[in-house]
């Protein structure tokens, strides 16, 4: 029997090689994610089995090439240097061979076995393009196998390839590019380096990587070479020589050099039967980039965004909402009963809990259209358009073209989500913008700060509706804009640019499969991550809101109403021959008795299935149910409308426990501190409990608010809006404004505030990100609200003037430029300065 | 000149837009009290309280026969129609539900 | 009037022009990226097209498009054909 052989593979090739689905194509379903340690580099692996081996095949970021100036290269070229694989896999893009070998040379310079698989040859067939494969293989010194990863075809050659190059061992010859006047430099370092024994590196690679000045190969000599100055001088005195005597650098030749042998082997391999005709791509962008076209296009795929996954998705949740409640009432039923008044506390906590991960989860539909609708427009090659096209207006602000999405996904117009918006940041190639795409994505309009603009807009300006919700809706872009600017003037001047160059690759027909792939792997990221997360925070401010809670006295207080509900209650029906039934501690049993009833006939509409509910019930306690269901019974009758009157008196009783405990909790006395702080913003200590318990989770805002605002004794239910108005006469307009405003740029939820981590990688990003918007929301609601007392404004007024502000700095910041031309910084490196 | 026209043509989008916000997904059960009235109970996915909610009963036609409102509980209890009749819970745009009287069993 | 050989660059060239590349005069990471990207010495290029707002410009390189900024594009210098 031989045994299963261990083979460890990596994956790599330049970006639109279709890299992603020759990996799927190869591992199928056994495939897992994780991060490359200590960067926020993705890395993906998977398995597969092929004869006796089993093969772990790690799929390198996509890069056009191996040098050290980008996160990505490095990264990729770190993991060839150290795990040295057995196999690279080069995913090439058959149609685009002269470019992708420039890659491919890189990879056999590394010295390991290399399986070239040139995909998407569908597509070369089509332009007209017949490549010769064995002649490949003789002249790369490599196994070439054609495929079309998308349709399946050469997965059996493929895996059959590399199980032979991993068995190639001894008799593997690496291929060997001709630097023509390179090489006698590089013999001399080659011959320095053969005189250090146990070099784990291959010699050659390294002679090359020296002369190219390259700063990660010197880190290495530093690191693993005794007596490395010898050697790195020798290369610095070669590196100047080379260039006196050829006039270039050697970075300069190889990189040529490479190109060079790529045309020729283009030459000898590829033939063009016709002329490139315009292809269909082509002719779509010739709309999709069109100067009208093109950008009303571009609304058009943002309405479509917005329209399916937002909206539709809401409708989504219309069904899936009832099953998380149902959930919830599980979980209700299995804990402790509640009492009249109070409710044991591992059922309070339970309970919370569940409602605060219910409400996360509610969000899934909505997240799973939005996310494929996101692998749909990355797979089909549209969003290199849509950074093309904004790229202009976006860098004025020290953001990237490819910040358009995020933005969006945000929530540009109204009802975005930070979540998937800083999970889209993920594209961004230039780390400066990223990072600042990462820190104002949350000033968006997200879903969740909406309620509370409808609620006050509803309230403080019922004749400019939709003025108002336009203002809210666009002044965030107005402010995150110019912070955009000033983050990459201050803080994030030190950050690296990157050159923009963008490929726009052909239009692809995005499979489903790989689509709901996509999908599935971010909602289950979202659930993994960021759901337990906020699931232990809901605890922490259950902790909060709960203690220390009423005095002995207060609880005495609802104890006295709670017995003088229920002693009225008594009194009624005395004589009642139901009376017996529903003595003591069996209120409480039929109490509950009937919301048992209630929660099974919820939503049944099918009478047969009613009437076996009722059955059900009925034989439980045929007296409860009489009084619960009395039809013709007098007495009954009689005993349940004492009853109603019970109930009512238990909800209000709870209800205003429930209020004043806020009060008397740690969050409320927090809330009361910060007054004299807010105040200045117009806020009341009320408004600071609610925004205090809105940073586990926005939504809580309005929810929190409808307890803190009692309902009043007389006159029918209110809503939060008009009882709100009545009971805060001092608020005006000029309050709500600030407050939507602070709203508007408060600090991200907790779970934006982890996707900010995973997407920036270090803590200090998430806690800047949580204490910037902060700072700006207290300051600009009370230059708001204190400046339009002192001037006299109205609300109205004073959200046009501080629109109009907003507007000013965009357009002010947009034209100031401190440096003229960004691009000087990274079209010169330092050295070179002085060569 | 470009630039303005599209930016122009950005905020006549948004305007269009304006009042269209969904905000937390809206439920609302009703039951049959066997004594011909039905009481129905509402509230909000995030916990807010539907109290003060808009109600509507019409007919199958839609000519509207009573008007009410969600009460402090979250509750409005209404005398059951003769004949089929449709409950609607009005809290606004995209919070709107409506319930067939025949679903709702005695 | 003979033209004199003035050295012209990339970002100069104006939609459905054809041009060579004859010098890469960036260095640093912009020299090494447009040369990841493909642009060397003696290289065609086909300028498509300008963005709505005039920056980026697109351009193809043989099989494939590439867009680039124009104060990057002025790095690339070119000779028209």
């Amino acid at each position: 029997m031989t045994p299963m052989s261990r083979i460890q593979a990596a994956l790599a090739g330049q970006p639109n090689s279709g890299k992603s689905t020759v990996f799927n194509m190869l591992t199928g379903a056994r495939q897992y994610v994780a991060n490359y340690p200590g960067v926020t580099v993705e890395k993906k692996s998977g398995f597969f089995s092929c004869d006796t081996s089993r093969v772990k095949l790690i799929d390198l970021p996509g890069t056009y090439s191996l040098t050290s100036y980008s996160l990505e290269e490095r990264v990729a070229r770190d993991f060839l240097l150290h795990e040295r694989p057995k196999v690279v896999v080069n995913v090439v893009d058959a149609s685009n061979l002269k470019r992708n070998l420039y890659l491919t040379f890189q990879l056999l310079e590394m010295e390991i076995p290399v399986v070239l698989c040139l995909n998407m040859m569908d597509v070369a067939e089509r332009r007209g393009l017949s490549i010769d494969a064995p002649k490949l293989a003789e002249r790369l010194k490599a196994w070439v196998v054609p495929a079309v990863a998308k349709r399946n075809k050469g997965k059996d050659e493929l895996r059959d390839a590399v199980v032979s190059a991993s068995q190639a061992g001894g008799t593997f010859k690496p291929f060997n590019m001709d630097y023509g006047p390179l090489e006698p430099f590089l013999s001399e370092i080659e011959e320095k380096l053969s005189q250090k024994p146990g070099l784990a590196y291959p010699a050659r690679w390294l002679a090359v990587k020296l002369m190219e000045d390259d700063h990660e190969a010197r880190k290495l000599i530093q690191k693993d070479v005794p007596n490395p100055g010898e050697l790195l001088d020798l290369a610095v005195q070669k590196r100047k020589k080379f260039t006196a005597e050829h006039h270039e650098v050697p970075e300069r030749h190889t990189a040529y050099t490479r190109h060079l042998t790529a045309c020729r082997i283009h030459e000898a391999c590829v033939k063009a039967e016709k002329k490139s005709l315009s292809t269909l791509s082509d002719k779509i962008d010739r709309v999709a980039c069109h100067r009208y076209l093109g950008p009303l296009i571009l609304i058009g795929v943002i309405y479509a965004l917005y329209e399916l996954s937002i909206v539709q998705g809401y409708n989504l949740t219309n069904y899936t909402w009832p099953l998380l409640a149902g959930l919830r009432n599980l979980a209700a039923g299995l804990l402790p009963d509640p009492g009249f008044t109070h409710d044991p506390l591992i059922r309070s906590l339970i309970l919370w809990f569940t409602d605060s991960v219910n409400a996360l989860l509610n969000y899934i539909p909505i997240f799973f259209i939005l996310f494929s609708l996101i692998a749909v427009l990355e797979d089909s090659g549209y969003m290199p358009r849509m950074a093309f096209l904004l790229d202009r207006v976006f860098r004025r602000f020290g953001l990237h073209g490819q910040s358009t999405l995020p933005l969006i996904l945000g929530g540009v117009y109204v009802g975005g989500c930070a979540i998937p918006g800083v999970m889209a940041c993920k594209a961004i190639p230039d780390e400066r913008a990223r990072l600042a795409t990462i820190l104002i994505v949350p000033l968006m309009n997200c879903l969740a700060k909406v309620p509370l603009y409808i609620l006050l807009v509803s309230i403080y300006f019922p004749e400019h509706k939709g003025l108002a919700m336009f203002f809210m809706a666009t002044v965030t872009l107005f402010m995150a804009l110019p912070v955009a600017k000033l983050l990459t003037l201050t803080v994030l001047k030190k950050k690296e640019s990157a050159p923009f160059i963008l490929e726009m690759p052909p239009y692809h027909f995005p499979t489903v499969q790989a689509v709901l792939r996509r999908a599935v792997e971010r909602v289950w990221l979202f659930l993994k991550k960021i759901v337990t997360i906020v699931a232990a925070v809901a605890i922490v401010i259950f902790v909060l809101l709960q203690f220390p809670g009423l005095s002995q006295e207060r609880k005495a207080h609802y104890e006295a109403l709670a017995d003088k509900a229920k002693s009225e209650f008594h009194g009624k029906i005395q004589g009642n021959p139901y009376a017996e039934h529903v003595q003591g501690r069996n209120l409480m049993a039929l109490i509950l008795f009937q919301e048992k009833y209630k929660q099974e006939r919820r939503g049944v509409k099918d009478k047969e299935k009613a009437r076996a509910i009722d059955a059900r019930f009925q034989e439980k306690n045929p007296a409860f149910f009489s009084i619960i269901k009395p039809k013709k019974d007098k007495d009954a009758k009689k005993v349940n409308k004492a009853f109603k009157k019970v109930v009512k008196a238990r909800k209000k009783i709870r209800r205003e426990i429930q209020g004043e405990k806020i009060n008397a909790s740690f969050l409320g006395s927090l809330g009361a501190a910060l007054e004299p702080v807010t105040k200045w913003a117009g806020f009341n200590w009320r408004v600071n409990v609610a925004l205090l318990s809105a940073f586990a989770a926005k939504e809580s805002t309005v929810a929190t608010l409808g307890t803190l605002y009692q309902q009043e004794e007389s006159g029918s239910g209110e809503t939060l809006e008009s009882r709100m108005k009545e009971q805060e006469t001092g608020f005006t307009a000029l309050n709500a404004l600030t407050l939507m405003l602070f709203m508007a740029l408060y600090p991200p939820c907790i779970a934006t505030t982890i996707m900010v981590k995973l997407q920036s990688g270090e803590i200090k990003w998430m806690l800047f990100s949580m204490v910037y918007p902060m700072v700006l929301g207290i300051t600009f609601s009370s230059l708001v609200f204190t400046g339009g007392r002192a001037l006299g404004l109205t609300g109205l007024q004073a959200m046009l003037a501080f629109y109009g502000l907003c507007v000013a700095a965009t357009v002010g910041l947009a034209l100031y430029n401190p440096r003229r031309k960004f691009s000087y910084n990274h079209a010169f490196s330092k050295k070179e300065e002085n060569l | 000149m470009r630039k303005i026209f599209i930016t122009m043509a950005l905020l006549a989008f948004g305007l269009v837009f304006a009042g269209q916000a969904p905000a937390h997904t809206p439920m609302c059960d009703c039951f049959d009290n066997g004594d011909d009235t039905v009481t129905c109970e509402g509230g909000f996915s995030d916990g807010s309280s539907a109290a003060g909610v808009v109600m509507h009963v019409m007919d199958s036609s839609g000519k509207a026969l009573l008007q009410g409102k969600m009460n402090q509980d979250s509750e409005f209890t209404f005398e059951k129609p003769d004949g089929p009749y449709k409950v609607k819970f009005d809290a606004g745009e995209g919070h709107k539900i409506e319930i067939n009287g025949e679903d709702i069993v005695e | 009037m003979q033209t004199p050989k003035t050295k012209m660059t990339l970002n100069e060239m104006k939609p459905k022009d054809r041009c060579r590349v004859r010098k890469i005069t960036a260095r640093g990471p912009l020299g090494q990226r447009l040369m990841d990207m493909g642009f060397f010495p003696d290289v065609e290029i086909y300028v498509v097209r300008n963005a709505p707002l005039v920056d980026p410009v697109e351009l193809r390189l043989g099989e494939y498009h590439v867009s680039v900024r124009h104060d990057e594009a002025g790095f690339v210098e070119v000779e028209r054909e």
